[in-house]
This record gives C-alpha cells, sequence and structure tokens, in this order.
C-alpha cells in the first residue's frame, strides 16, 4: 500500500514538473542570456529584456510609442535652452528599500557618464553634461547645447539604487523600482523575476517570469510548440503560421541602400531616382517576409517616430519610368556596385539580391559584394571611397529622427554618401532646436530634401514577429520592449 | 620514461604557445571589437574614445606585451562582451562542455566495439554490409539538422524530452546522441577494419588451434591488437568533440558550454574572451594526446617510451 502511494506521490510530482508553468507563470525564451543585469552598461538586447521589467526610466512611452511620464512626476521643462528640470514622483522605493529620490536619479546620470564606467550605452546619453539636485523630487539635467530629444533620451535611462548599484555583486543582483523584482539568475540556465509586492503603479496580472535563452530559431520554435515556451522573439515569417498565436507590430527597423551622391553613376540624381523606381517594394514585404513588413515611407523613419513627415510617401514601383531615367541620364547599362553582408539581419542577403535583380531588370549591371560583417563595416564606414550603394539596417530605438538622420542623412556622418549643405544644416538646426514646432518643420524639410534628392532607396520597415503560446494575450509595442506588466494569461 | 614526458611535455608547451600567439594577432587583424560593440549609428570619435578606454588604441607591440605578461598569471583579462575575467567564464562553461563531449564519445566508443566485430566477423555478409551502410549514412548527416530532427520526434511529437536547455537528466539525452553519432560512424568502420586485419593474421589461427574458445580469441587477442587505432580515433573525436562539435550541438539545444560561448564570441569580436577559449582548449588537445602515448603503451608494450 504504502510503496503504490509512493509511486502515485512520485508520478503527481512528475506531472506537476513537466506541466508548463502554472496559471500566473509564463516563460519567455530569448535569443541570447544577458551577459550582465547591470541596466546601465551594456547594449545587450537579453540584458534589456528582463531589465525592462525590474527597472524603470524617468519618462516611458505608451504601446503606441507616446513619450508620458514615467518615474517623473510630469514632462521634463526646459528652464533655460540647455536645462532641464524634472519633478520625480514622490513615495517611491526601490527593490531593496532603497529611497528613489533626486539622489538617486543624479547618481544614475553620474554613472553612466563616467568614462571610467565604459558604458556602451553612451551613444544615447552623450550630450548631457551635468545633473544637479535642486531639491529632493527635482533634478535638473543640464546638456552641452539645447537638446530637444533629452526626454526621449531619459525614456533609455533606467534609474539606479545610490547604495546597492556600488556593491560589486550589482551586475547579478539587480534591484530596480519596477514592477517585477528580481528573484535568481542561474548562469546559462535561466533567469527569474517576480511581481513585486509593493509596486508603486498598477498591479501586474502575470506573478512569475522566468527568462530561457535559445539561440537557433528553430529551437526556439519547437520549444514554443512543445509548450515550453509562452513567448518567443524573433519568429521567422515563414512560421507564423505553425505556431499557437503569432503577433506582429511594426518595429524599428528599416532596410535602406546607401547611394554615393558624389561619384559614379549615381551622382546623377536621375539616376537614383530611377533605382528608387526601379524596385518593387511592395513585392519584397510580401515576398521575403511574408507580409510582415511594410513599404517605407520614403524616410528613415516609422511613422511614429518624431520627425516623420505625412507628406512624403514611398517612391511607386515603375520599372519603365527608372528605364526613361536612366536613358535621359544616358545610365543605362552603367554598373552599379552594391554592397552588402549576411546573416547579420532578417533576410539582409535576400533583399540586396532581389534589388539588385530589380535593376538588372530596368537594363543596370549590378555587381553584388557580399562581405562577412566586419569586413562589411570597413566598408559602411570607409570615409575616402564611397561604394554606389551600401546595403544597411537602420535600427532607431529613441524613436526621434536625430540618430539616423545624423549617422546617414547629414553629410560627415558614419554612414553617409552625400555632401549636401542644406541638407546636413537642417539636421544641425533640427539637432539643438527646442521649439517642438520649429523642430518639426526642419525636419519635414529634411525628409522632403532627402527624398527629392533620391540619396537612399528606401525599402521596408520591418515587423517585429513573436510567437505565443495559446493562453498568453499580448498586443506587442513598437518600441520592440516586452514588459510583461502588459501580458495577461486568458 | 622520465625523459619521454619531458620531451612531450615540452613539444606541449611550444604548441600552446604557438597557437596562442596565432590567435593574438590573427584575432586583431580580422576584426575590431568596437565597431561591433557599438550601435551602428554611433559617431566616429565616440568610437575612437572607446577604443581607448578599452586599451585596444595602444600599439600592437604594446598590447602584446601586456598579453605575454597576463598570460604567465593565466589572466586574459576581462571579456569585452562580458564584461567578467575571461577565464572566470571559460572555467565556467567547459565542465558543460567536457560532460556533454565525455558523454557523446563515450557513448560512441562502448557502442562502436560490438558493432565494429560482428561487422568484421563476416566481411562481406548481411550485416558487415548493413552496419557499413548505417555508418556512411551516419557520417553524412548533419549535425544540426540530426538536433533539429531529434527535437521535432522525441520533443515535439512524442513529448518524451525538453526540447533544449539543462537542469535535468532528461536534457542531455538528445545533445549525447547528436554528439556521439559521426563519432559512433567513423568508429565503427575503424573497428571493423582493424578487427578484419587481425582475425586473418597467423597467431589467430594458432589461437583457435590451441583449442581457446571463440570469445576469449575475438574479444581478448584480437580485439587488443586491434584495438591501438581504435583508442587513437577516440582522442581524436573527443578534441573533435570540445573544439569543434560543441559549436553546433550546443546552439541547436541552447547548451550553455564553450562551444556556443565561442560562437558567440566570434560573433562579438570579443578578442580577450576568444584567445582565453583557445588557449584552454589548446591545452586540452595537448593533455590529451600526452594520454593517448600513455594508453598506447598500456595496450602495446611492444612499443618503447622514446
Amino acid at each position: 500500500m504504502n510503496s503504490i502511494r509512493r509511486v502515485v506521490f512520485i508520478m503527481v510530482g512528475l506531472i506537476l514538473i513537466a506541466a508548463p508553468a502554472g496559471a500566473q507563470e509564463i516563460v519567455i525564451a530569448l535569443g541570447s542570456e544577458p551577459t550582465t543585469l547591470d541596466p546601465q552598461i551594456r547594449e545587450d538586447g537579453g540584458e534589456r529584456a528582463v531589465n525592462d521589467n525590474v527597472y524603470e526610466t524617468l519618462m516611458g512611452r505608451t504601446p503606441d510609442g507616446k513619450l508620458v511620464a514615467g518615474l517623473a512626476a510630469a514632462e521634463p521643462k526646459l528652464v533655460d535652452p540647455r536645462t532641464w528640470e524634472v519633478k520625480l514622483r514622490p513615495g517611491i522605493k526601490f527593490h531593496n528599500g532603497e529611497l528613489f529620490n533626486a539622489d538617486a536619479v543624479v547618481h544614475s546620470v553620474k554613472r553612466i557618464m563616467d568614462p571610467g564606467f565604459k558604458s556602451e550605452q553612451i551613444s544615447f546619453f552623450s550630450t548631457i553634461k551635468d545633473a544637479k539636485k535642486v531639491d529632493d523630487l527635482t533634478v535638473q539635467i543640464v546638456t552641452e547645447g539645447p537638446d530637444p530629444i533629452l526626454p526621449g533620451r531619459l525614456y533609455w535611462m533606467k534609474m539606479v539604487p545610490p547604495k546597492h548599484s556600488k556593491d560589486p555583486k550589482f551586475a547579478e543582483s539587480p534591484v530596480g523600482t519596477g514592477p517585477y523584482k528580481f528573484v535568481k539568475w542561474n548562469r546559462g540556465q535561466n533567469v527569474i523575476i517576480e511581481a513585486a509586492p509593493d509596486y508603486w503603479g498598477a498591479k501586474p496580472a502575470i506573478k512569475k517570469v522566468t527568462y530561457r535563452f535559445v539561440s537557433d530559431s528553430g529551437t526556439r520554435l519547437a520549444g514554443l510548440m512543445a509548450g515550453e515556451f509562452d513567448l518567443i522573439t524573433n519568429l521567422l515569417p515563414e512560421f507564423t503560421k505553425k505556431v499557437p498565436q503569432a503577433i506582429h507590430i511594426l518595429g524599428l527597423e528599416h532596410p535602406i541602400m546607401i547611394l554615393n551622391a558624389d561619384g559614379g553613376p549615381t551622382k546623377d540624381v536621375r539616376v537614383r531616382q530611377a533605382l528608387n523606381y526601379a524596385v518593387d517594394k511592395k513585392a519584397l514585404a510580401e515576398g521575403l517576409f511574408e507580409g510582415f513588413a511594410q513599404v517605407a515611407q520614403g524616410q528613415l523613419l516609422s511613422p511614429a517616430f518624431f520627425g516623420f513627415n505625412k507628406q512624403v510617401g514611398p517612391y511607386p514601383y515603375d520599372p519603365e519610368k527608372a528605364k526613361a531615367l536612366l536613358k535621359e541620364a544616358g545610365a543605362a547599362g552603367a554598373s552599379i556596385e552594391v554592397i552588402g553582408t549576411s546573416g547579420r539581419w532578417l533576410k539582409d542577403r535576400e533583399m540586396v539580391e532581389a534589388v539588385a535583380g530589380y535593376w538588372e531588370a530596368v537594363g543596370l549591371k549590378p555587381k553584388v559584394r557580399i562581405f562577412e560583417f566586419n569586413e562589411y563595416l570597413n566598408r559602411l564606414f570607409d570615409r575616402k571611397t564611397r561604394a554606389d550603394a551600401i546595403f544597411v539596417v537602420s535600427s532607431n530605438e529613441l524613436m526621434d529622427a536625430d540618430k539616423s538622420f545624423s549617422a546617414y542623412y547629414k553629410a560627415g556622418g558614419v554612414g553617409s554618401s552625400n555632401t549636401d549643405k542644406d541638407l546636413a544644416a537642417m539636421i544641425d538646426s533640427a539637432r539643438t532646436e527646442t521649439d517642438v514646432a520649429k523642430r518639426t518643420a526642419h525636419y519635414n524639410q529634411a525628409v522632403k530634401r532627402a527624398f527629392d534628392q533620391a540619396y537612399f532607396v528606401w525599402l521596408l520597415n520591418i515587423e517585429d514577429v513573436y510567437g505565443l503560446s495559446k493562453r498568453l494575450a499580448w498586443p506587442g509595442r513598437v518600441d520592440a520592449k516586452m514588459l510583461v506588466s502588459e501580458m495577461k494569461v486568458k | 620514461m622520465g625523459r619521454f614526458f619531458l620531451k612531450r611535455l615540452l613539444q606541449g608547451v611550444v604548441v600552446i604557445l604557438g597557437v596562442t600567439v596565432l590567435v593574438f594577432v590573427v584575432t586583431r587583424l580580422v576584426g575590431d571589437p568596437v565597431k561591433v560593440m557599438l550601435p551602428l549609428e554611433a559617431t566616429a570619435e565616440l568610437r575612437a574614445e572607446f577604443e581607448k578606454q578599452l586599451g585596444l588604441d595602444r600599439p600592437i607591440g604594446v598590447q602584446f606585451i601586456d598579453f605575454l605578461a597576463g598570460l604567465t598569471r593565466l589572466d586574459f583579462g576581462e571579456s569585452l562582451w562580458q564584461r567578467r575575467p575571461a577565464m572566470t567564464i571559460v572555467l565556467e562553461k567547459l565542465p558543460l562542455t567536457l560532460e556533454l563531449a565525455s558523454l557523446g564519445i563515450g557513448l560512441a566508443f562502448i557502442l562502436s566495439i560490438p558493432l565494429g566485430i560482428i561487422a568484421a566477423l563476416r566481411p562481406g555478409g548481411a550485416t558487415d554490409r548493413g552496419t557499413v551502410f548505417l555508418s556512411l549514412i551516419g557520417l553524412s548527416v548533419p549535425q544540426f539538422w540530426l538536433g533539429l530532427l531529434l527535437i521535432v520526434v522525441l520533443a515535439l511529437q512524442l513529448h518524451w524530452l525538453p526540447t533544449s536547455g539543462i537542469g535535468t537528466p532528461a536534457h542531455i539525452i538528445m545533445p549525447t546522441i547528436t554528439m556521439a553519432l559521426p563519432a559512433l560512424a567513423r568508429l565503427v568502420m575503424i573497428v571493423r577494419s582493424s578487427m578484419i586485419d587481425e582475425l586473418n593474421q597467423q597467431y589467430v589461427k594458432t589461437c583457435f588451434a590451441k583449442g581457446l574458445s571463440f570469445y576469449r580469441v575475438v574479444g581478448v587477442h584480437a580485439l587488443r591488437n586491434a584495438a591501438l587505432p581504435v583508442v587513437t580515433l577516440c582522442g581524436w573525436e573527443f578534441i573533435r568533440a570540445v573544439a569543434g562539435y560543441s559549436v553546433v550541438v550546443e546552439t541547436v539545444f541552447a547548451w550553455p558550454g564553450l562551444g556556443l560561448t565561442a560562437m558567440q564570441a566570434i560573433e562579438r569580436n570579443d578578442l580577450i574572451l576568444l584567445q582565453a577559449i583557445v588557449f584552454t582548449v589548446a591545452i586540452l588537445v595537448v593533455l590529451i594526446n600526452i594520454l593517448m602515448d600513455v594508453a598506447y603503451r598500456a595496450i602495446d608494450p611492444r612499443l618503447k617510451l622514446t
């Protein structure tokens, strides 16, 4: 009798172990393990996925991308062109009991700015010069020059507890103010977080999250289909029909071709326009991405980004017009060097080859050269000789035109292939213009200018695709953050 | 005896140093970690600044002397990607890879002996042809595909095993099989051919004539003589498992060992971590080679330690 009972106990135990996590517990499979759980040091998707739930920022965003106050009580105010004042929400504590106040903000800002700290996130904050405490719940942040996107930058800076962040073990035991608190990190295996009982905001529905790390997309898919995972990232478009639920939402990534406006056949604006007319972007979205991508709106911006110009749309697919323009420019049959890489971005090589195919169809002779990523970067960043066309996928986490435009649109930017002084001036004035209406006007102008000059072939705006278990309900977010507090188990 | 090991050890040290220096030079020629670490849109000034902070802007000679000084203390510095001492990461991951490689190659070894002998008993017979055919399949199947196939059948359809990860004994079954199969295929072929050679030797006939039992002749006398190439291959398979197969198998099964780490370090141009990994694997290779020399001499006393 006893032994039978024991067997039954063991079997029930086994079933409990084998069953997917309980009702309000979910398992999320990420592509890579966090290298650290210090939220201020790395540019690391795995780290961000976990810490976005443990830590908070002064500014937040709604799921559709609107900037709203987070730990700040209201939107920051400009007190002079270089000083932003932020009022803080009162009575908030870190999970270890430390107070969240002006000291914590000043500490967090200075920590990330410290050159000795070697933060990889520094490029988001390089305009910040100083942070000063005014009173317990007021902070002033001083920038080098006028910086209109400081509120957007604050949405990227996680607030850390002043005392605990000095602990050498801080990177393994994160403590934030967020809706979830850290429980355990079994290196190589998982990270576990659970709902923080004293959270200042709305209580989240899901009580416990286990993050698993599976780099192979096929294995991630298998885990979702076997019921081991509730949410997987970067689901390949071709698998969306196989999974219990797939959600897709317009993301932050824009594949483009950078055209050399200063030399070669692409020096002629008519040739650059022809290269745009020649490509059937809709077919790319349908054929390569199974529809999980939108045709780019003739600009390096998604509709949710600051600076998006509603008046500008895509170049239509018109191969006849392309041929006519090429003929007019005397560039029919010209050879075009196309630089790309393989395996870095979703369908990167396929896109380059498809675009080259369209160019060939209008009578050009594209020479596709696919390089290993390091060598590819040498070409992308080469300031002396620019290839006729360089493929790149631009990602813009700040959701503001400044980052992408400074890098690709502006003459002298790390990946730009034009020397248009007017365009550079528009971007520079927008960069330091703190008046929203004027700043918008500058960007509208810049978008229009680059579009008319066809400095790029704008291809697509890629959607983020997630695989979900049957029981999970989550609409997704435009900023690609996986905020568990917005998820529910059905 | 002592001189033999001294000589081997010295050779080993030269190999390890050679490999380490080679990796130092090659990784620095191939890529610039800062380009990969910072977002693409980061400005050139910021990149330069970051390079300075990481000490990668110093002349390569200075970096090399620094590197050699660290090497004497087994200190490779902090991994650029993980910001932890590179050796700590390697020592954390190595046991998992050794576990997987030992189980996989151990399984292959244990299965290969009986399979190879059975095939060798009647060369050209049905069992022999069957074994050769299956070995060829085992050799031809790509490991990543085999791994995914196992996941689909054993985890997805039958629900017997978890798809990936670590934690319970059930997690290690599929990675072990995937690791073992190509090694098994090669080992079976080698056991088979050396057994066929041995069974045709005069001494085997003598043994039978003396009236020794079949099992004693085949399983002891012939097998012992046939074992030399098998042991060689086993050592070689183990090295390949640690330094090669582990990359594929660990990626497919999300097994957080050295192979997966090496793969990620390469993707991120983490020179420091790569040096530590290659150094450690080089030591392992040298050690296994020395171990194999010892094993030879234990199996075949005719070989002298010179």
